[in-house]
């Protein structure tokens, strides 16, 4: 190499970076190099360090040893001003709005502006921005509230953001798996685009399709170490897996022989309705199935299982469970007559991220946690046995039972959400979006547990955008669109292609 | 939330963590363990302090057995107010409803010829009540707690002038109703502590040892999240309230039985004490988390603090300072802990 060695330096270097909060290793000695222009994947399972090395990047946490460099230049980078100040953007896992403001003040959040007698010009900003928000595709106005925004739009904006900063590299952790398949299909244009014009692309995904699809170059970290580089010639799935999980061994769920229609029903949904989401939909649900529930974000999914669940009141249509008239008026009525759910925003509507990881596994267990039936109080015995069984279960990666969940890596954060409900094991178990952020290896190892509670009974309700999810998982799948069914399928004639056909609106049965 | 972050990493930052931003992370973490025990390390650093300059004075047995005793009114005021801002509420009746309460359980054992027992149950039970009252302000007609908490206070103060007039209900008390306060019935150590040490106990395992507790913890937590998890939410904020308003209830009460007189306005004060307790003891071993044991530490601390005055005969103002600058203190410390634990 020595003699090719190439004049430019690449334009980011990271070299042997440690980093450990408290006694636990987020990184060791991980490198990475990027160079200009190139889309550069980042890959390996929850807790890995892909975060970490983000928030490095960024500024937000300080490297305890190792270096960077910046066009062969080592630099430290302090804040995020520095981190700005280098030519990077970042887009992180978790992703906040600001609402009450325009599309354009949002793209301009941090971005030193132009200013006319001491006022900035919004104007002149304005014509500025336009051709780049036209470009990265926000079809919305810039003078638009970001409130009525779409989690997709909101990634346009930070990417928009990024390219009016005249940023070099652009990081995005995690973009796709809060966008729908179409919505991905644009980012990834985006991307192609970003890299032809000389922005390099460090992308972080658990979804290898995605990765094998898009980068030049992939680096995989385990356990906080760099473990392998790829180059677009030797990137193959298999290999990649291999690096990933550091063996060849890759969850291979066989799903149980199952006959659905012999199973008793346990939820009849008849004409539910809230408009304007939901509009009429029926279907049943037996004991020991695994119902999936596909079509495209905002088709209604979520808005139909928070009326099962009892989290928002139908304006008509009825439901029986177990034979009975079920209207719940709240979820604690859901709960109490044996539903269960796991939202769809994990850190808003799942955990208390603050608290403990045994707290946020015990809260919906605590009649299990208690000394006896008439004896409220709680054995914390029983509490952290239990988080440490779940622990266990779902490989969930933290320093204790009594680290605050909030530091736990957004996938490991996804699989306590999870875990709580799995050990409770109620009648109808209702999953949204129930693997958003988990790596591959633990998506089986959930998969598996979800089919080994339903074939002990449990009926199960599931939504995903993820495309292969639902032909992994489910018995029967229902496809929505505009807030109505628009085609069933099952068994073998469930297909990836057939849901995404199905939820672009096709009415035909 | 916050009003202005569109992701973790951008400048428009709550102050506190733009605040961190500039630490290095060693000092980030040697702050946080600073933080957790600034609390306990003022107490000590105060009694010490005291001690060495008045050991005459301060560091007796009876001076901190009477400053245990004086403080444990508000110990207890304070501890139900911890269950209200637990469940991320605040309740600022709790001061007049003591004085309301003072005054209701002298006029019934004087005027109204009640027993004691009796009266101090139904004293209770109006306290219970008043917390419902706010419970269903908030959590049924969404008011904020801090506008309904303030409404609901004035009207109660509105209330104890009708009563009494505005006329302290002195003369005839029973010796039986001052001895609540003032005797010494269970091994020679004053009731006051006893029944403050009773309560604040009964407290401490309700929050941090029972199923309810974690609901409790929960609900204020992440509200949207333990409605989704199958908490009654609003069942759970109401309860707060509930004891909150039964624990002013006994304060009245007691301090009633220690001035011999139910006078109006007599507990208002205490609302404020109870406040820099309650946000003092959430910078106590939590980052920012409120809790009984702090709330307890929180309370000592003021109670040192105006004690150290007095015996160096510090002039009324500076009481008043010291007050004002404790509570900004603590509500300071108690977000900079709770801004450390979110970094
Ligand atoms: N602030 C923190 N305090 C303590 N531990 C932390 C903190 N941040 C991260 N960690 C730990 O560092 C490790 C790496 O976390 P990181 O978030 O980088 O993982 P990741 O690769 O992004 O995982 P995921 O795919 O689940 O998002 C995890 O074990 C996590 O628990
Ligand atoms: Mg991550």
């Amino acid at each position: 190499m020595a003699m090719g060695a190439p004049v430019v330096p690449p334009f980011l270097v990271v070299r042997n970076i440690s980093k450990a909060f408290g006694g636990a290793k987020a990184l060791r000695n991980a490198s990475l190099d990027i160079i200009a222009g190139e889309v550069h994947g980042l890959v390996g399972a929850n807790g890995a360090g892909k975060s970490t090395m983000i928030r490095i990047l960024a500024g937000l946490n300080h490297p305890d040893q190792g270096s960077i460099e910046i066009d062969g230049h080592t630099v430290g980078i302090e804040t995020a001003h520095c981190a700005t100040a280098f030519g990077m953007s970042f887009i992180h896992q978790e992703l906040a709005f600001v609402p009450g403001m325009t599309v354009l003040q949002n793209i301009m959040l941090g971005v030193p502006k132009r200013s006319r007698f001491g006022l900035t010009d919004w104007a002149a900003i304005a014509r500025d921005v336009e051709p780049i928000a036209r470009r990265v595709g926000i079809t919305a106005s810039l003078n638009a509230n970001v409130k009525g925004l779409s989690t997709a739009e909101n990634w346009l904006i930070n990417i928009c953001r990024a390219l009016v900063r005249k940023s070099r590299l652009i990081v995005m952790d995690e973009p796709t798996a809060s966008l729908s398949a179409a919505e991905s299909e644009k980012l990834f244009a985006i991307i192609k685009d970003l890299s032809a014009s000389g922005v390099a692309v460090l992308y972080v995904s658990h979804r290898l399709d995605e990765i094998l699809k898009l980068c030049d170059r992939v680096s995989v970290l385990r356990d906080g170490n760099s473990v392998a580089e790829f180059t677009r010639a030797g990137l193959t799935r298999k290999a990649l897996v291999e690096a990933i999980v550091g063996s060849a061994h890759v969850g291979n769920d066989s799903r149980p022989e199952y006959a659905p229609q012999t199973h008793e029903i346990v939820l009849r949904v008849q004409n539910l309705t809230r408009l304007p989401k939901v509009r009429g939909v029926s279907f049943e649900l037996r004991h020991g199935e695994v119902l999936g529930i596909g079509g495209l974000v905002g088709a209604g999914r979520s808005e139909l299982v928070r009326l099962i669940y009892g989290a928002d009141r139908a304006d008509s249509g009825s439901m029986t469970f177990r034979g009975k008239p079920y209207a719940p008026k709240s979820p604690q009525a859901a709960v109490a007559a044996g539903l269960g759910l796991v939202p769809e925003e994990r850190r808003t509507e799942g955990l208390f991220l603050t608290k403990s990881v045994a707290f946020n596994l015990g809260l919906v267990n605590l009649d299990k946690l208690v000394l006896g039936r008439r004896v409220p109080l709680l054995s914390r015995k029983s509490q952290s046995s239990l988080a440490r069984e779940t622990m266990k279960l779902l490989s969930i990666k933290t320093a204790s039972v009594d680290s605050p969940v909030g530091r736990l890596s957004g996938g490991n954060q996804q699989k306590v959400v999870i875990g709580r409900w799995l050990q409770r094991a109620p009648h109808i178990l209702i999953l949204d979006e129930p693997t958003r952020g988990v790596d591959i290896g633990a998506r089986a190892e959930i998969h598996r547990q979800i089919r080994e509670l339903a074939a002990a009974g449990m009926a199960v309700l599931v939504i995903s955008s993820e495309p292969d999810e639902l032909p992994d998982l489910c018995d029967r799948v229902l496809v929505m669109a505009e807030g109505l069914i628009v085609r069933e399928m099952s068994g073998a004639s469930i297909s990836r292609s057939a849901i995404v056909e199905a939820s672009y609106g096709e009415r035909s049965h | 939330m916050v009003s202005g972050a569109i992701d973790r990493e951008d400048d428009q930052m709550s102050d506190a963590s733009t605040y961190n931003r500039r630490l290095t992370p060693r000092a980030k973490a040697g702050l946080g363990i600073f933080a957790r025990y600034a609390t306990i390390l003022g107490l000590l650093a105060m009694i010490v302090a005291f001690s060495i300059l008045s050991p005459k004075a301060f560091s007796t047995l009876g001076n901190f057995t009477n400053v245990l005793n004086q403080a444990s009114l508000a110990m207890i005021i304070a501890g139900g107010l911890t269950l209200a801002v637990v469940v991320g509420e605040l309740d600022l009746s709790i001061g007049f409803a003591a004085s309301l309460h003072g005054i209701l359980v002298t006029g019934f054992i004087v005027h109204d010829k009640l027993p004691i027992p009796l009266a101090i149950l139904i004293v209770l039970v109006l306290g219970a009540l008043i917390g419902l009252v706010n419970g269903f302000i908030v959590t049924k007609m969404k008011v904020n707690s801090v506008i309904a908490t303030l409404g609901v206070g004035t009207i109660i103060t509105g209330l104890a002038f009708a009563y009494s007039a505005g006329v302290p209900i002195v003369a005839g008390v029973p010796e039986a109703f001052l001895q609540l306060s003032l005797g010494r019935w269970l091994f020679g150590i004053p009731n006051n502590i006893v029944v403050m040490v009773f309560v604040l106990g009964i407290l401490w395992v309700l929050v941090e040892r029972t199923s309810i507790g974690q609901e409790i913890q929960a609900v204020g937590g992440n509200p949207a999240a333990s409605r989704l998890a199958g908490i009654n939410v609003d069942r759970i904020k109401t309860l707060g309230f509930v004891i909150s308003g039964i624990c002013a209830a006994l304060t009245g009460i007691l301090l009633a039985s220690r001035l011999g007189s139910g006078t109006t306005s007599a507990a208002d004060s205490y609302l404020l004490t109870a406040f820099a307790a309650v946000f003092l003891g959430s910078a106590t071993l939590r980052d920012g988390e409120f809790h009984v044991l702090g709330t307890l530490v929180g309370a000592l601390i003021i109670a040192f603090g105006f004690n150290g005055l007095n015996i160096f005969g510090a002039p009324t103002f500076s009481q008043y300072v010291f007050q004002g600058a404790i509570l900004i203190i603590a509500v300071g410390l108690s977000s900079l802990g709770r801004s450390l634990a979110e970094s």
